[in-house]
């Protein structure tokens, strides 16, 4: 008999102890306020025509941080009416796996602003890298996460090939497109969620 | 090794397929069926057998409800089955302990 197997035992043990405590927050009101904040950016970005990069990037990454904010209430919200501890592994764990492919994209989407007008190269960036996040955290969450990922990062592969010639920039906006997958998918997931969601969440 | 040690193991929850069921629910108040197939890899047959050894052990509880109009099965740990699985990691880390080189 191998004489390690007591040790790969307990491994596998804690491996898995780990694993299954997973981050179960209600994440529909937070999709819901994501969707509802994505429109309302994609409105303000195409009323005041606000076409330019740095207007682009400045609208978008403002109403990501009052995302993050909201979403950030929200969960603290659950966790005090929960009587649950709000940073809990499951917690950090999904921040620490969104946290780098957010880190650099904002990076790089930053290290792009110039002059110029925005297109939907620049959505196709933050498609990437929030489509990359979400398929990270869906490893420590419902899995409906992972494949919520998986519809950013097939649909801005869908723009680079769509806009060949520029054809997609001369048809719709990038705020359309903004409000598109950011606005109306994470009001429609949240809807989803809504209906799904257990009515217990645990973390 | 002391084989003393290896011979108070509890033979339900050594063997792998149930050692993960347990270990899984020990983390966690409750998992659905589902959430448990997902997170061990198991098939249905594999997962449901393995449950209901568990379950005529006495060590794990099944609830079945409905959701949304669709059954809902949820696992959770006894407490004789949480008081059962320390035992059985507390016998793990003495053997772990036996076995170090001194």
């Amino acid at each position: 008999m191998n004489p390690n197997w007591a040790e790969e035992n307990l491994q596998t043990i804690r491996t898995l102890m780990e694993r299954s405590a997973l981050y179960r927050r209600a994440l529909a009101p937070i999709m819901l306020l994501a969707g509802a904040l994505g429109i309302t950016a994609a409105a303000i970005g195409m009323l005041l025509h606000l076409t330019t990069i740095f207007a682009f990037d400045a609208l978008w990454l403002g109403t990501a941080v009052i995302v993050v904010f909201g979403a950030f209430l929200i969960a603290r919200k659950q966790a005090f009416k929960e009587k649950e501890p709000f940073w809990s592994p499951p917690t950090r764990r999904v921040t620490q796996a969104i946290v780098p492919p957010l880190l650099v994209g904002l990076f790089l989407e930053l290290s792009w602003v110039g002059s110029g007008n925005a297109s939907s190269d620049s959505v196709t960036f933050w498609m990437l890298f929030y489509g990359c996040a979400l398929h990270c955290a869906g490893f420590f969450t419902t899995r409906s996460v992972k494949y919520f990922g998986w519809i950013f990062l097939f649909g801005a592969c869908a723009m680079v090939y769509s806009n060949t010639s520029g054809r997609l920039d001369d048809a719709v906006s990038p705020n359309l497109l903004m409000g598109l997958f950011f606005g109306l998918l994470h009001l429609a997931y949240g809807v989803y969620l809504y209906v799904t969601e257990k009515g217990k969440h645990a973390a | 090794m002391n084989p003393e040690l290896f011979l108070q193991l509890d033979r339900v929850i050594h063997e792998k397929g149930r050692l993960v069921i347990m270990s899984a629910l020990a983390a966690s108040p409750e998992l659905t069926f589902t959430e448990l197939r997902d997170l061990l890899e198991m098939t249905d047959g594999n997962l449901t057998t393995h449950i209901r050894t568990l379950q005529q052990e006495g060590y794990v509880s099944v609830a079945k409800s409905y959701q949304n109009n669709r059954p809902l099965t949820t696992c959770s740990l006894t407490p004789s089955g949480r008081k059962a699985f320390a035992e059985y990691v507390n016998l793990l880390e003495q053997i772990v302990r036996q076995n170090k080189p001194k």
